[in-house]
Order: structure tokens, then C-alpha cells, then sequence
């Protein structure tokens, strides 16, 4: 049983949108994600598991029925729209123009279907001048801002090494989607929803896109700037020097916070050094709620870095913990599929072959199904076209 | 005025920051009720944080802040005193939703906890965002912006390979959270229509941000293959980078395969047979990086974005503040809506992310400052009369 169980969901998108679809799903809503008999774009994003399986298909396909219809003949275009005659919910993620071509567009489906919530997902936006621009996760990322906004020195701008841009649209299309569905309780009328990545991912600039707007060109950061008065660019302290340390197996997030309100977090890290006898006599009895000298802070910043490279993250973890710290691990994907906490919270699930994130919140009510892992091409074309088309009776 | 999507939702957003307060601005963009409590004893850091109006850091001035609640009614409590707290049971008896994102644990010191909530209202559903979730051994592990892109994966996928890990822009997982919670939310108050029925809902920042890394995580899970820092390259596509201009702009370009190559190619000059395929271009990227930044260093990048995306490649401006106002894109999806401001004449916050034909966002009040709404919710909402106002702003309940 899930909140969604009640509704179908007809999914044409493409590695685009992918996403949206599986959310719903894992909802409980019976999402039947129609492929080109070829097999979606999406199979052919990487990663892939050594039998050639796209895990990205294999993650954001999860859950969902799957049936081919090629969009480009005229009696698949009569099939898809007839799959879309019982449909509570639409999803596309086509080049602007294309599903029209098709005969599937909104106005189309409206057609044969008032009620439907129709929501595409586009790069750029359904229209607008570069509507039909060539697109690419890292051309979004910086048409949407937050890529100039991060910038480790001299070097260009940087990217997240792993493709993020879609999956905000597609997130968000779900959200615009129940948004209209909710509407649609009370008019009764379908409507579109119209998703763009661009604008999806200025969220992750964390509203600086609006510095010049508001008269603030240089988009001033953090008042809390470190203490000798530099701002930080990267908005949340993590591009500062001196807030990542090498550990045995790799890095941890810790800020050596001085002054009044977080100094005591600094007080906290060398009553622990103290106590494995890593600091000299003088450290162990500075209070860091005064900020220090220069020359002290640098001498405490060398015998943290010594101690820390002798712990491991999950030593620092524990530590953060029990001695309350200003650390944190920084988890690879290797230690996030071994966390105990997202174990405890049974926050996986196995479908098929794979191990996938399943229920994303806890609900002291039935709000989630999961049924079955990413279908194979054309898996359940008998299933559906028979039962809804009654076509292969 | 057309009916809204959520037109007569009662909301009471106890949030703060980002993760939290982005979902409220959702909602009253799609015409919900949303009354936004906060406290001037203890500044919603999100106040704090830029950019600014004019570049002059105040209370009222950060953007951020006026973003992420424009549209929400401002009402102060110190939720210290009792007497506050007795309003925000008033104000939990009339709402549908209640959003907060303190640190697990401290709705239930104050006696708010979503059992007590639900016994003033049975069928109020109640969402709580956190860094790790209510439950599990990391239940209480409390932290600061980067804490959550540390504990997702995050902070391990931004950077050079030969520098220590950057990091993304910001609490990156403040960014996705949202989208989850919203999801969930809409889904609760579709089943609560149908039975009648409220509900706790607990969302992970930490969660939502590993569900954007399922593949990755598959790919460690059958593979042991580790996802790491790759600068601004893909494993499968070359060139891939972001690259200098001649205006000082950076200017990001993708190849897809071998048919966009030949199309930069073309217009770099370059005929080599060692990048006609996609493996050969990977074998030789940092030459072929080279070459691509010297011949875009010598245009504006603008210049470079029209050119590319006229011969089908994918290319862009890396844009900023200041470029993001003037793009054409932006400008013609109206991205950026001006609104009245109380105390600046008019402000700036970002349109809405989902484009609705039939009923539309309404974004057209600024955020609050503080305390703004105190009179009217407390008045005409709550029904309280002077002399129980008085007494409370007596004893600081208002602020």
C-alpha cells in the first residue's frame, strides 16, 4: 500500500526525466514507463554493472512497469495515446516540439483526457529563445548558475563529478505534477506542468543568482566569515583552507571554529588531544571562545593536522559524537551503502538484482510500495495493453 | 482571481534555514495559508547568510532569506515561554500542515512532539526535516552547512583529483531535500483528503541527497568501483570542461559523441584523426582541453555559447548574478520577479520552478520581516483579543 496507490501514471521520459516517474512509484502508483522498442536513451547511461546493465536505468526505472510502443509510427502514436485515455498522470522529457510531432502533446492528451496532469521536462523550458538548445549536464549546471558560483582558486569553475542537473527537474516535476493533481481535486481538470532544468538547478546557488539584483554584486557570502576576515566562496565553509584534514582513509569536514558562540566546539577537539597526549601544555589550556594569535592558531592547526592523520572517519565520527564536535566524516558512495544509519533507518531495498534507496522519509502511515526492480525492455507489454487496451485479450 | 492549486491550506512553517522553508514557499506560491514562526531572540541563520540588499548586511537584508519565505505571513515567538508556545497550539488546532527542522528531540522537550500535536488536532500531518533523520544512531548528530554534503557522499564528488576534495556550492543537500519533502507532503495531503487521515512524515537531508547517488551506489555495490573527483571531465564524453573566454567569463562545452566533435572541430580549425572517436579523444584529452581553451580564451564567451549552439553542440555561458538578469532565457520564462518591500522600496526573489497552465503560482508578497504579521495572525486569524495580545507581547512572548 502507498498514498499513491490509486492513480496511473504514463511515463514517456527519456534519462531526462526518469526520476519523476520512480518517486511516484515508489508512492505506490502503477507507472508504466513506455520505452522505443530500441530500449530508452537511458539504458545507455552509465554507470554500468559488468553484464552491460545500465544502473542508472536499474535505479530510476526501479519500480516501474515497462512497455515498448514506437512514438514514431502512427499506430504507435494511437497506442500511446490510448495508454494515456486512463492516465492520471503524463510525463515527458522530449526536445520542445517533439511529442507535438507525435501527436502526444499536452493539447493532444487533453483531447482524449481533460483530467490528465500532463508535465514535461525540458532543459530549458518549453519556449523562450534557447528552448532549443543543444543540452548536456554540464552546459545546465552552468545555464543555471551554480556552476560559476564554485571555483576552487585559479582553476575554472567546478561541476559535481556526478550528473545531478536532471534529477532537480525531475524531482521538482513531481512535486509540480501532485501540485497540479491537487488542483485538479477541486476543478477536476488536468492542466500542464511545464519543468526546466535551468531553472530547477538555480536552487543550488543557494539564491545568489540574485546578487546583482538586489544591489549586491559581489554576493557577500556568509556574514560568518572566518576570522581573519576572509569570505568564503563557496557559501557554506567548504571551500575554506583548513576545513577538510587527511585522515587514515581519507578526509573529514571539521571547522576549527573560534569566538563566543562555536568556540567551544575548538574546546571540545583539544580536551581529546589533550587526553591522547597530542598537544603541548600551552594548547591544552587556550579557551577558543577568545580568538587566539596568529601564531598559536597555527601551531594548534599543525597538531591537529598530526593527530588526525593517525584516526580513521569513523574514530573521528564517534568522536564527533560523544565529545561534541564541529567533524564530520566525508563519506564516499562506498561507506554511504555500509552507514549503519541509513541501515538502521531501512532506507534500501532490494529489487532484482540491486540494492537501491527505497523508502526517502519516514511516514507513521503505509506511504510507500516497493514491487519490483527496472523492467527488461517490453516486459510487461502482454500485462498492460492487454488489461488496459484489451488488445491481446 | 482563479482558484489556486492549494488555495484555503493552512500551513505553520517552524522552519529555518533552507531545507525547510523552501518547502513552505512552495506551498504559498500555490496559494496555501502559510504562517511562518520565528524568533528575533534567535535570528533564522538564514538572515544571516548573503547575498544582501546593497551589499549591507542587516536583519532584514539577506535575499537568501527573502527567497525561500516570500509569500508567508511573519509571526515572532520566543517558543521559550510557555505563553508562546500555548499560541502555536492555537495556531496547530487551525492548520492542515505543520513543517518544522529543529534538531530532533526539541519539539518533544517543548511538548510539541507529533503526539501531542495530533491530540490538538487528530488530523494535522506534521513534517519534520532534519540532517539524519529523527531515528537512528545518528539521530542527534547536529551540524553545520557542509555537514550534510559531507555525510551524503557529496563532498568526496567535487574537486580537482589532484587537490583535497572542494566540495559542492554550499549545504548542498538543503537543495535536494526540499524537492523529497514537497513530494511526500503532496502525497499525505492527497491520501488525507481521501481518508480523513494526518501523519508524521521524517525526512533525512542526508537521505534525499544519497537517493541522487543510486546509481553510484549500485555501481560500489556490484562493482566496487568508488566514485570519485574528476574535475569538470566525464568518463565517457571529451572534450567535457569549462573553459576561459576573452571577456573574463568561463564558458562550459560538451561533446556527446563523435558528430558534435566534428562540428567543434570545424569551427576550432582542428583536423586530427586522433579525436574522430569518442577513445580517442578520451586518450588525449588534456591536448585536446588545450586547444579548446585557447581558441574559446580568444572570444567573449557569449560569442562562443551562440556560435556552438548554432552548429548543434552544447555550450553555455557559466552564468552569474550579474549575466543571469540579462539572460534571454531567464528574462523570457520570468524568472526573476520584482516585489513591493517594506523597507527597500522593491526586492528580488526567483520565480516559481513549476510552470502550471491551468493554476498558475502567485508569487506577490515579499517575505516577512520580522513580526510583520503579528497583529494579523494573532487578531484576525487566532481571534485574540487586545488584552491577551498585551499580555503577551508583555512577557516577550512576541519576539
Amino acid at each position: 500500500m502507498g498514498f499513491l496507490d490509486a492513480y496511473r501514471v504514463v511515463d514517456f521520459t527519456n534519462e531526462r526525466g526518469l526520476l519523476a516517474g520512480r518517486l511516484l512509484a515508489d508512492l505506490g502508483a502503477d507507472v508504466i514507463q513506455v520505452e522505443p522498442p530500441g530500449g530508452s536513451s537511458a539504458r545507455r547511461v552509465g554507470p554500468f554493472a559488468d553484464d552491460g546493465e545500465s544502473l542508472y536505468w536499474a535505479a530510476y526505472a526501479a519500480n516501474k512497469r515497462g512497455v515498448t510502443c514506437n512514438l514514431d509510427t502512427k499506430e504507435g502514436q494511437e497506442l500511446a495515446l490510448a495508454l494515456c485515455v486512463e492516465a492520471d498522470f503524463v510525463f515527458e522529457s522530449e526536445t520542445p516540439g517533439t511529442m507535438a510531432r507525435r501527436g502526444l502533446s499536452y493539447d493532444d492528451v487533453q483531447r482524449v483526457n481533460p483530467r490528465a496532469v500532463y508535465t514535461s521536462i525540458t532543459p530549458f523550458g518549453s519556449d523562450g529563445p534557447k528552448a532549443a538548445y543543444a543540452d548536456s549536464e554540464l552546459v545546465l549546471w552552468a545555464a543555471g548558475g551554480p556552476l560559476a558560483a564554485h571555483q576552487d582558486g585559479d582553476r575554472p569553475p567546478l561541476r559535481i563529478s556526478v550528473p545531478q542537473a536532471y534529477l532537480h527537474a525531475a524531482a521538482d516535476a513531481a512535486g509540480g505534477a501532485l501540485i497540479a493533481h491537487l488542483a485538479g481535486r477541486r476543478t477536476g481538470a488536468g492542466q500542464h506542468v511545464d519543468v526546466s532544468v535551468v531553472q530547477s538547478v538555480t536552487q543550488a546557488t543557494l539564491s545568489r543568482i540574485l546578487a546583482t539584483a538586489v544591489g549586491d554584486p559581489q554576493g557577500s557570502a556568509l556574514i560568518a566569515a572566518e576570522a581573519d576576515g576572509k569570505v568564503d566562496q563557496s557559501g557554506s565553509g567548504s571551500g575554506t583552507a583548513g576545513t577538510k584534514w587527511q585522515v587514515r582513509d581519507g578526509y573529514v569536514a571539521m571547522h576549527l571554529a573560534l569566538g563566543p558562540a562555536a568556540g567551544r566546539f575548538t574546546n571540545n577537539l583539544f580536551a581529546w588531544l589533550r587526553e591522547e597526549g597530542a598537544c603541548d601544555a600551552q594548547l591544552a589550556e587556550v579557551d577558543w571562545c577568545a580568538v587566539p594569535e596568529r601564531d598559536l592558531l597555527e601551531r594548534a592547526r599543525s597538531a591537529v593536522a598530526e593527530f588526525m592523520s593517525r584516526k580513521t572517519k569513523r574514530e573521528v565520527l564517534e568522536a564527533s559524537l560523544e565529545r561534541k564536535l564541529l567533524a564530520a566524516p566525508i563519506l564516499t558512495v562506498g561507506d554511504l551503502a555500509e552507514s549503519a544509519q541509513l541501515e538502521a533507518r531501512s532506507f534500501w531495498v532490494e529489487l532484482g538484482d540491486q540494492v537501491l534507496p527505497g523508502p526517502f522519509a519516514q511516514v507513521t502511515a503505509d506511504a510507500f510500495a516497493f514491487r519490483r526492480p527496472a523492467p527488461r525492455l517490453g516486459e510487461h507489454n502482454a500485462e498492460v495493453f492487454g488489461e488496459i487496451l484489451g488488445l491481446l485479450a | 482571481m482563479t482558484v489556486q492549486a492549494l488555495s484555503g491550506l493552512r500551513v505553520l512553517d517552524l522552519c529555518w534555514v533552507v531545507a525547510g522553508p523552501a518547502v513552505g514557499r512552495v506551498l504559498a506560491d500555490h496559494g496555501a495559508e502559510v504562517v511562518r514562526v520565528e524568533s528575533s531572540t534567535r535570528l533564522d541563520t538564514a538572515r544571516l547568510i548573503g547575498p544582501f540588499h546593497d551589499g549591507a548586511p542587516t536583519a532584514e537584508s539577506s535575499i537568501l532569506y527573502g527567497d525561500v519565505n516570500a509569500g508567508k505571513l511573519g509571526l515572532t515567538l520566543n517558543l521559550r515561554l510557555e505563553q508562546a508556545r500555548d499560541v502555536l497550539r492555537d495556531l496547530v488546532r487551525r492548520s492542515d500542515v505543520v513543517l518544522e527542522s529543529f534538531s530532533p528531540g526539541v519539539m518533544d522537550g517543548w511538548g510539541l512532539g507529533y503526539d501531542e500535536l495530533r491530540a490538538l488536532n487528530e488530523s494535522v500531518i506534521v513534517l519534520s526535516t532534519s540532517l539524519m533523520g529523527q531515528t537512528g544512531p545518528l539521530g542527534t548528530f547536529a551540524g553545520y552547512g557542509n555537514i550534510g554534503a559531507a555525510m551524503s557522499g557529496f563532498q568526496s564528488l567535487v574537486g580537482w583529483p589532484d587537490r583535497v576534495p572542494f566540495g559542492p556550492y554550499g549545504p548542498y543537500s538543503d537543495y535536494v531535500a526540499p524537492r523529497f519533502a514537497l513530494v511526500i507532503l503532496l502525497a499525505a495531503l492527497d491520501r488525507r483528503a481521501e481518508t480523513g487521515e494526518g501523519c508524521h512524515i521524517d525526512v533525512a537531508q542526508v537521505e534525499t541527497a544519497a537517493y541522487f547517488l543510486a546509481p553510484q551506489i549500485a555501481d560500489c555495490l556490484t562493482s566496487g568501483h568508488v566514485a570519485g573527483r574528476m574535475g569538470n571531465r566525464d568518463p565517457e564524453l571529451a572534450p567535457h570542461g569549462v573553459y576561459p573566454s576573452s571577456d573574463g567569463r568561463w564558458v562550459a562545452i560538451a561533446v556527446r559523441g563523435d558528430e558534435d566533435w566534428r562540428a567543434l572541430a570545424e569551427q576550432l580549425g582542428v583536423s586530427d584523426e586522433r579525436f574522430a572517436t569518442t577513445s580517442g579523444r578520451l586518450a588525449h584529452v588534456d591536448e585536446l582541453d588545450d586547444r579548446v581553451g585557447e581558441w574559446t580564451a580568444r572570444q567573449p564567451a557569449a560569442a562562443v555559447e551562440a556560435l556552438l549552439q548554432e552548429h548543434g553542440v552544447p555550450a553555455h555561458v557559466a552564468i552569474d548574478s550579474e549575466t543571469a538578469i540579462d539572460d534571454a532565457q531567464f528574462r523570457s520564462r520570468a524568472h526573476f520577479v520584482e516585489l513591493e518591500h517594506e523597507l527597500y522600496g522593491k526586492t528580488v526573489v526567483q520565480g516559481s520552478r513549476y510552470r502550471l497552465s491551468g493554476t498558475p503560482a502567485v508569487v506577490d508578497r515579499s517575505a516577512p520581516t520580522l513580526g510583520r504579521d503579528n497583529d494579523y495572525v494573532l487578531h484576525d486569524l487566532l481571534g485574540y483579543d487586545d488584552a491577551r495580545i498585551a499580555a503577551l507581547d508583555v512577557v516577550g512572548a512576541l519576539t
